[in-house]
């Protein structure tokens, strides 16, 4: 299998979908020439041209309307916002209209929309451009949440993603595009609502989303070493959530953390430990472990910004203490 | 209006019935429909659903107590209720229930609970191991699963986890090898008539599924028709005949040995026998039998040929007298006037109660038995 970092895949997922089916546009700031600033979309202009793969004003409501309305009447547009953090901007858009009007039109609408954006600390990028809000998203009854966390992932689900009906919120770790991983040759999707074993451990099950993974498994490959095994988990998508892939994994090792870069306060790591919490609860042997990003906005300062998110080292405390081994 | 658990009566002439245990305890909030305890009847153990949604309280049957059927044993509350309208559970007539007549009615004051991690406490109710007893070594003295395990002498392997099932037939087999006299008496008998019987049966349509099993049901039906000795128990120092011919079948499960019954054998077609038998054998894989499945055995085959066990064995299922072991059949030389041939061959062991069937009668039904293998010509039906 070919090696192809995160930002390739996704690069290359967008160029089959748009190959495959003309109905598929991108719309987005710095989208075409300059192939976004973290040039994930680096050469898609030049093969399918301005009018399909757009750039466009600066005003994410009125490019994700743009997108709601497309798809309304036919089309699959994928809008890129690029940064995660303007979801604030956008929620109208998402939560109003893409995730009600196919409910509302007594199912005679549909919205294929895919929204493409970022999330992730650590980039140095200051409070309004590092956070993860998908949150936010997973919460509305309606909008799909995926959250890729290797390359292999990140193009089988955005395949997917653009071939959904539904509005779905496909959310990209700005830390991972870098990373490389092996891609599978060829054609190929990954269903919604399957979460992926990424390690498979007895002792204490870490579930961890987006870059989160990559955390999980060096802290997994810390703890073999201290002779605890930890079986990660990645749900690879919040919406729908596979939860009994979960709650399977939690019965088996009887300790369960969830590790997410969200805010750990009214977060995804707390829907995820909920429903462990209340399925598995009669095969736990400690309580379910939440971390998430410190609840704070993210700092610029480097020292500080990397004590807000979770690390290998704070991600195999937390395993080392339920374990009993402290 | 508070809710009765009542002790119910599984069988036509049950007149006690046993808590085996309890799955729920007093003051926990119950579902309508969950199990809230396990009682035991003298032929199988079955669980106890809650009858309504509520909190289960007045739980003063202790476990291993006997008690009347229709005496009830707990009540579920309703909110806003409380356990003063328990009927009292009298007249309670039998063994350690005398001593627990002095428990308090109603919830018992609650005491502090031990610290316990969700798991410890469900594998401590299921290894039977007291939570107090233990030291924690978890958070504040809180016992964790490891702290349970490390109470339960298991092996090295750790601990198979068992049913009611396993445990009914490891109390049932124990019983029978300490109390019954038991001897065996076995024969190799030809089975190359009992084969083509078989052949020619299963040529009739509906008859497909005709099973050696089956066969020997009929011929030892036959056979306790022509020795009611065999067909009986010891019962308080006399020998009480058994009613009917009823023949149970010793099938494996997942869950242990269960012997469901044919019931009157002797009267039922070769066809009759067969289909019954395939209903009471996949209920059992299933784990759905009824009381009445498993109740009325006079007499139990246990057939483990298709296993190619030669020959076995059986422990004598205790109140009946006898039990037939049946092994494979096998291609053996044997010696025939003077000349060594080649025949099917079965070896039958019949474990007998020395109380009942003494060795002259368990011969003899043997006897009879063998003959009928070797000749079954006449009860072809």
């Amino acid at each position: 299998m070919p090696e192809l970092t995160f930002a390739q895949a996704v690069n290359q997922a967008l160029a089959e979908e748009l190959r495959r089916d003309d109905t598929v546009f991108v719309i987005g700031e710095d989208v075409a020439e300059a192939g976004t600033p973290f040039k994930v979309l680096a050469g898609l202009v030049d093969e399918f041209g301005p009018e399909r793969v757009l750039d466009s004003p600066i005003s994410e409501p009125g490019i994700t309307g743009l997108g709601v309305g497309a798809a309304v009447t036919g089309m699959r547009p994928v809008v890129d916002i690029m940064f995660g953090d303007f979801l604030t901007l956008v929620m109208d858009q998402l939560a109003n209209q893409a995730a009600k009007t196919h409910y509302m039109s007594g199912g005679k609408l549909k919205v294929p929309l895919t929204l493409r954006t970022t999330m992730g600390a650590t980039r140095r990028s200051a409070a309004q451009h590092s956070q993860s809000l998908h949150a936010w998203v997973a919460h509305v009854p309606g909008l799909k949440v995926v959250l890729p966390s290797t390359p292999a992932d990140a193009k089988g689900l955005l395949k997917t993603a653009i071939r959904d009906d539904n509005p779905v919120v496909f959310i990209e770790d700005k830390m991972d595009y870098a990373v490389k991983g092996e891609v599978p040759d060829g054609e190929y999707t990954i269903p919604f609502g399957v979460a992926d074993v990424k390690r498979e451990g007895e002792d204490v099950t870490i579930v961890a989303t987006s870059s989160m993974v990559r955390v999980a498994l060096a802290a997994a490959e810390q703890l073999e070493t201290e002779g605890i095994s930890a079986e990660v988990i990645d749900p690879r998508t919040l919406v729908p959530l596979d939860r009994d892939a979960l709650i399977a994994s939690a019965e088996k090792t009887g300790r369960a953390i969830v590790v997410d870069e969200g805010h750990q306060s009214y977060g995804a790591s707390a829907e995820l430990a909920a429903v462990i919490a209340e399925r598995a609860f009669y095969s736990l042997d400690a309580p379910v472990r939440r971390l998430g990003a410190m609840d704070v906005p993210v700092p610029f300062s480097p020292p500080l910004e990397d004590e807000t998110v979770p690390t290998p080292e704070t991600v195999a405390a937390a395993a080392r203490q339920l374990c009993g081994r402290t | 209006m508070p809710t009765e658990v009542i002790m119910p009566a599984l069988g036509m002439a049950q007149e006690t019935g046993k808590v085996v245990r309890w799955l729920r305890n007093e003051g926990d909030q119950v579902v309508k429909g969950e199990a809230l305890l396990e009682i035991e009847t003298d032929k199988v153990t079955v669980e106890i659903e809650a009858p309504a949604d509520g909190t289960l309280a007045g739980v003063r049957v202790p476990e291993g107590a006997e008690v009347p059927v229709g005496t009830p044993v707990a009540v579920v509350l309703a909110a806003g209720e409380t356990a003063a309208p328990v009927a009292d559970p009298e007249p309670r007539v039998v063994r350690e229930v005398e001593a627990v007549a002095a428990a308090p009615a109603g919830p018992a004051p609650r005491s502090r609970r031990r610290l316990a991690s969700p798991k410890a406490r469900r594998i401590a109710q299921e290894l039977g191991v007291e939570l107090d007893a233990l030291t924690g070594s978890g958070p504040n003295g809180a016992v964790v699963a490891a702290d349970v395990e490390a109470a339960t002498p298991a092996a090295d392997g750790g601990a198979f986890e068992v049913g009611s099932v396993w445990r009914v037939m490891a109390e049932r087999t124990a019983r029978s090898w300490q109390e019954v006299p038991q001897f065996v008496l076995r024969r190799d008998v030809d089975a190359s008539r009992l084969e083509s019987w078989r052949g020619s049966v299963r040529r009739h349509p509906g008859n497909e599924k005709v099973s050696h099993t089956d066969l020997l049901v009929k011929l030892c039906a036959e056979a306790l028709r022509r020795h009611p000795r065999v067909n009986a128990s010891w019962r308080d120092g006399a020998i009480a005949a058994g009613a009917t011919i009823n023949i149970g079948i010793a099938v494996a499960t997942e869950d242990g040995l269960v012997v469901p019954v044919v019931h009157a054998a002797d009267t039922l077609s070769l066809g009759a026998i067969s289909a019954r038998r395939r209903e009471i054998a996949e209920a059992a894989r299933a784990g759905r039998l009824r009381a009445e499945d498993v109740q009325g055995g006079t007499f139990t085959i246990s057939n483990l040929g298709m296993y190619g066990v030669d020959a076995f064995q059986a422990i004598v299922n205790a109140p009946q007298a006898a039990i037939l072991a049946v092994g494979r059949i096998l291609e053996r030389p044997v010696s025939l006037n003077g000349e060594v041939v080649s025949r099917p061959m079965l070896t039958l062991s019949l474990s007998l109660d020395h109380r009942v069937v003494d060795g002259a009668r368990g011969a003899e039904f043997l006897d009879t038995l063998a003959g009928l293998v070797e000749e079954p010509a006449g009860l072809v039906t």
